[in-house]
C-alpha cells in the first residue's frame, strides 16, 4: 500500500460509451481504456488494478482467485461460470474481469446522466446566470473552445453529451514533482508513445498525448490531469488560457523550459495551434478572471446525483 | 364568366332606339342570342385550349423528362440528367473546383392508364464510399395515380412542390450554373418527403398541390457545425432516411397558369419539427413553416421571373440556451427572394444562347428567440448576390454554361466568394 503509482485516477463512469482505440480518417488516436488507451476493453483494463504493485498487489492471478473462492458470493459466481470454473488456469480470473466489464457496462450507476446540466437539458431546472455565461464560453470556439475535445453535443442517438470525445491532446501539463518517480529527471510520462503503452513507441508525434477525459463530475475528482498537477479546477482552467500568454505561472524554468514534463524533442508535440492556446506570450488570455469562474461555475453543473 | 361577358356584351349595344318598332326588335334579339351563341363556343374552345396549356404544364412538373424514351411495351420509360460545375472564385484561385455536382437517373413504369411509377436515383460527387464526399440517394420513388380525369392522387417519396427550382431542377431548366441561393439555401433543394398528395387543375388554369408528409428533425440540429446557417433547413431534413415521422406535416401549393406565358403560384409547407423526440424535448412544441410565392412571365423570348420564400421556426429558446456559445443557433426567421431575367436568341438549328442576370437576397438567420441576458445572438447579415452570364443550348436538352456570380454580405461558410462558374448540363 506504500507504493505509489504514476497517474492520477481516471473515472470509471461513462465508460460503456467509449470503444476499442483506433485511429479516425484523418488518423486522429480515438477511443481505447486506460488515459493512453492501451486497454481495448473495461476487460482487458480490469486485469491491471488487480495485479499492479501501486493498486491491488496480487502478486498472481493465481492470488486473485484464490481470495475469489473465499469470497462470499462465490456460489453465484460458480453459477454463472460453470462449477468447474476455478479448474482450468487462469480461467475464474478471466471471468472476473469479465464480470466487472459487464456490470460497468450494464449498470445504470455508471451513468446516472442525473447532473443539474441534466435536469437543465430536459427542461427541469434553469442554470444559474453565471452557469449559463459560463457554458456560453464553455461552447465559444474563439473563448473557452473547450467542447472542441469536450463535446456539449448529444451523441446522434440523442444520448445526453459526454463532455469527451474520445480523443487525445498533449496539453503541456507542468512536470508533478509530487510524483516519485520524477525525481529522476530522465523519467517521462509520455501516455501514447510508451512508457506504460508499448506498441505506439515508434510513433514520435503522439508522445505526451493523452486520452480528453469526460468533465462529468470532475469537481468531486480531483486532483487534475494525467500527473494530478492541479488540485483545483479554477487551476486548470486558468491554465488553460494563460499557458501561452502567461508561462511564468505554470513552469519553473518558463525561458528555457516551457513543456517541462516532456523531453525536448517532443515539446513541440504540444497542441498551440487550437483555442484557447493558440495565444502569444504576454497577450491577452482567452478568458479574463471571471469568466474563468464562469467556467468553473459551469463545471460544478455536472456532478451526478443533483436534487433539483 | 360566362355572365361577365353578357353583362359587358349588353353594355356595348347601344341602347335600343324608342321608336323601334316590334319587328326589329326581335331581329334585334335575334341577332344578339346568335352572337351570344358564338361566344359561347368561343369560350368552350378557350377552356379546353387553357386545360391542354394546363396539362402540358403538368406533364413537363410531374411526369418524365420531355426525352423520356419508352421501350417496346411502352411501359418502362428511362431518363437522366446531370452536371459537372467549375467554380473559380476570382481572388482566390487555389480554392477553384470542378466536380461532377450530380449525374441522376430516372425509371418509371406505366403499370396501366391509370398508374404510373416514377422514380430518380442521384450520385453527388462522383464517388460514394465511407472516406468520400459523394452521396448516393433516392430522390423520388413514388406511384402516381388517376383519380379522375383532373385529379391524381401519389403515394412515396416526391417532391415537396414549393417554388420553380424543387421540382424542375435539371440544369437546362435554370439559369447560371449553380442553383439560386434562395432556392437551396431557404427552400432546401432538392427537398422532397415520403407521403402522399392529391393534385390536379380546375378548368380555370388553377393546379393545385396538396398532401400530408413526413417533415424536418430538429434533433438533427448540429450547434457546432455552420450547416444550419448554409440552409437551415437543409440541415434537419431528413430524406426518408429511418425518418422520424410521429409529427406529420402538411403542404399546399397553387399555381395560375390560365394565361398563355404567364405563371403565378404560392406555397406553404408546416408541421412540428420536435417529433416527439425526449432529445429535443425543450422544443417539444416546434414548428417549421415555410411560406413561399413566385411568378414567371414569358412574353416572346424574355423569360421574366421572381420568387420570395420565408421560413420560421417555432419555440427555439429553450433548446438554444442549452447551444449558447456554439457557432450555430437555430433561427427563429430566415427569407430569401430573387429577380431574374432572361432573354432567349435562337441561333439556327436547335441551338439557342440565353443571356440572363438574377439579383438575390436572402438571409439564414434574421431572427432568434431571445436567451437570458447577455446570451443573445445577433441575426446574420444578409447576403447579396449577382449572378449574370449565359445559358448556350446545343439543343434543348444540353446546355453550356458561364457565369459570374458577385456576392456582398457575410454569407458563412467558403461561398462568400466572388467566382466564375462554368457548367456543362444535360437532361435527356
Ligand atoms: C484540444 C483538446 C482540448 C481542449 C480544447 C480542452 N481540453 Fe480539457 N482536456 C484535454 C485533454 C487531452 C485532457 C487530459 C490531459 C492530460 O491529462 O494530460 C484534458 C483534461 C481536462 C481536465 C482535467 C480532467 C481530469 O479529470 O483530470 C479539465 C478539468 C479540463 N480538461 C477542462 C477543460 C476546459 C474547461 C476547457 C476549455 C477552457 C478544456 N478542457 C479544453 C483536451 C482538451
Amino acid at each position: 500500500m506504500d507504493v505509489t503509482g504514476f497517474r492520477n485516477t481516471p473515472t470509471l463512469r461513462y465508460l460503456s460509451f467509449n470503444s476499442v482505440f483506433f485511429f479516425d480518417d484523418e488518423g486522429t488516436p480515438t477511443g481505447g481504456f486506460n488515459l493512453d488507451g492501451r486497454a481495448a476493453s473495461l476487460m482487458d483494463q480490469a486485469h491491471r488494478p488487480f495485479l499492479a504493485p501501486h493498486e491491488m498487489a496480487n502478486a498472481t492471478p493465481v492470488a486473485v482467485m484464490d481470495k475469489l473462492r473465499s469470497a462470499s458470493y462465490v456460489s453465484e459466481f460458480m453459477q454463472v461460470f460453470g462449477s468447474d470454473i476455478f479448474d482450468t488456469g487462469d480461467a475464474a480470473f478471466e471471468r472476473a474481469t469479465f464480470a466487472l466489464q459487464q456490470y460497468e457496462k450494464e449498470s445504470a450507476e455508471f451513468r446516472p446522466f442525473d447532473s443539474k446540466f441534466d435536469y437543465f437539458l430536459a427542461g427541469k431546472v434553469q442554470l444559474s446566470a453565471q452557469e449559463m455565461r459560463g457554458l456560453a464560453l464553455f461552447n465559444n470556439p474563439t473563448k473557452g473552445n473547450c467542447a472542441a475535445c469536450h463535446s456539449s453535443a448529444r451523441l446522434p442517438d440523442g444520448t445526453p453529451p459526454l463532455f469527451t470525445d474520445f480523443t487525445y491532446d498533449n496539453l503541456g501539463v507542468p512536470r508533478n514533482p509530487d510524483i516519485p518517480a520524477n525525481a529522476n529527471p530522465d523519467y517521462y510520462d509520455l501516455g501514447l508513445c510508451g512508457p506504460d503503452r508499448t506498441d505506439l513507441g515508434s510513433r514520435s508525434d503522439l508522445c505526451g498525448g493523452f486520452k480528453v477525459p469526460t468533465l462529468r463530475n470532475v469537481a468531486v475528482t480531483a486532483p487534475y490531469f494525467h500527473n494530478g498537477k492541479f488540485a483545483t479546477l479554477r487551476e486548470v482552467v486558468s491554465f488553460y488560457v494563460r499557458r501561452d500568454t502567461n508561462p511564468e505561472e505554470w513552469y519553473p524554468n518558463a525561458g528555457a523550459d516551457r513543456f517541462d514534463d516532456l523531453p525536448p524533442q517532443y515539446r513541440a508535440n504540444v497542441n498551440t495551434t487550437e483555442a484557447p492556446y493558440n495565444r502569444q506570450l504576454g497577450g491577452l488570455p482567452a478568458l479574463t478572471s471571471d469568466e474563468i469562474d464562469d467556467v468553473v461555475a459551469f463545471l460544478k453543473t455536472l456532478t451526478d446525483g443533483y436534487q433539483p | 364568366m360566362q355572365r361577365i361577358i353578357l353583362l359587358l356584351l349588353i353594355c356595348l349595344f347601344p341602347a335600343l332606339p324608342a321608336q323601334a318598332d316590334e319587328a326589329a326588335l326581335r331581329e334585334r334579339i335575334d341577332m344578339l342570342s346568335k352572337e351570344l351563341e358564338k361566344l359561347k363556343h368561343e369560350m368552350e374552345d378557350m377552356n379546353s385550349r387553357t386545360e391542354a396549356i394546363a396539362d402540358q404544364q403538368q406533364a413537363v412538373n410531374h411526369a418524365t423528362a420531355p426525352g423520356a424514351q419508352e421501350n417496346a411495351s411502352s411501359q418502362v420509360s428511362i431518363w437522366g440528367y446531370g452536371e459537372i460545375n467549375y467554380n473559380r472564385p476570382t481572388d482566390q484561385s487555389r480554392d477553384s473546383k470542378m466536380d461532377l455536382r450530380r449525374a441522376v437517373f430516372g425509371f418509371g413504369y406505366r403499370f396501366d392508364e391509370d398508374t404510373r411509377f416514377t422514380s430518380e436515383f442521384e450520385l453527388e460527387h462522383a464517388v460514394v464510399s465511407a472516406d468520400d464526399d459523394g452521396e448516393f440517394e433516392a430522390e423520388q420513388f413514388y406511384i402516381d395515380h388517376n383519380l379522375t380525369p383532373n385529379t391524381r392522387a401519389k403515394l412515396g417519396l416526391f417532391l415537396i412542390p414549393m417554388g420553380f427550382l424543387n421540382e424542375s431542377h435539371e440544369p437546362t431548366r435554370y439559369y447560371g450554373v449553380e442553383r439560386n441561393f434562395v432556392e437551396t439555401a431557404i427552400i432546401p433543394t432538392t427537398w422532397r418527403e415520403g407521403g402522399v398528395g392529391l393534385y390536379g387543375d380546375t378548368r380555370q388554369g388553377i393546379s393545385w398541390d396538396v398532401g400530408v408528409t413526413t417533415g424536418f428533425y430538429l434533433g438533427n440540429w448540429d450547434p457546432t457545425s455552420t450547416d444550419g446557417q448554409q440552409s437551415p433547413l437543409g440541415s434537419i431534413h431528413q430524406e426518408l432516411q429511418n425518418a422520424k415521422a410521429k409529427d406529420l406535416s402538411a403542404y399546399l401549393a397553387l399555381n395560375y397558369r390560365g394565361i398563355p406565358g404567364w405563371v403565378a403560384g404560392a406555397s406553404v409547407f408546416t408541421g412540428k419539427d420536435s417529433q416527439g423526440d425526449p432529445s429535443v424535448s425543450l422544443a417539444s412544441g416546434s414548428r417549421v413553416t415555410l411560406w413561399e410565392a413566385h411568378t414567371r412571365w414569358t412574353p416572346g423570348n424574355f423569360d421574366l421571373s421572381a420568387l420570395y420564400a420565408m421560413g420560421t421556426i417555432s419555440d427555439t429558446a429553450d433548446l438554444n440556451a442549452t447551444f449558447v456559445g456554439n457557432p450555430t443557433l437555430i433561427p427563429k426567421e430566415f427569407w430569401g427572394g430573387y429577380l431574374q431575367a432572361a432573354y432567349t436568341f435562337p441561333l439556327g438549328g436547335s441551338r439557342s444562347l440565353a443571356p440572363f442576370a438574377r439579383y438575390a437576397r436572402f438571409n439564414t438567420g434574421s431572427k432568434y428567440a431571445s436567451l437570458p441576458a447577455g446570451l443573445n445572438v445577433d441575426s446574420l447579415p444578409t447576403e447579396t448576390v449577382w449572378t449574370t452570364g449565359v445559358n448556350f443550348y446545343l439543343n434543348p436538352n444540353v446546355v453550356l454554361k458561364a457565369d459570374y456570380q458577385h456576392f456582398s454580405g457575410d454569407y458563412p461558410g467558403d461561398v462568400n466568394q466572388n467566382r466564375v462558374d462554368l457548367g456543362l448540363g444535360l437532361e435527356f
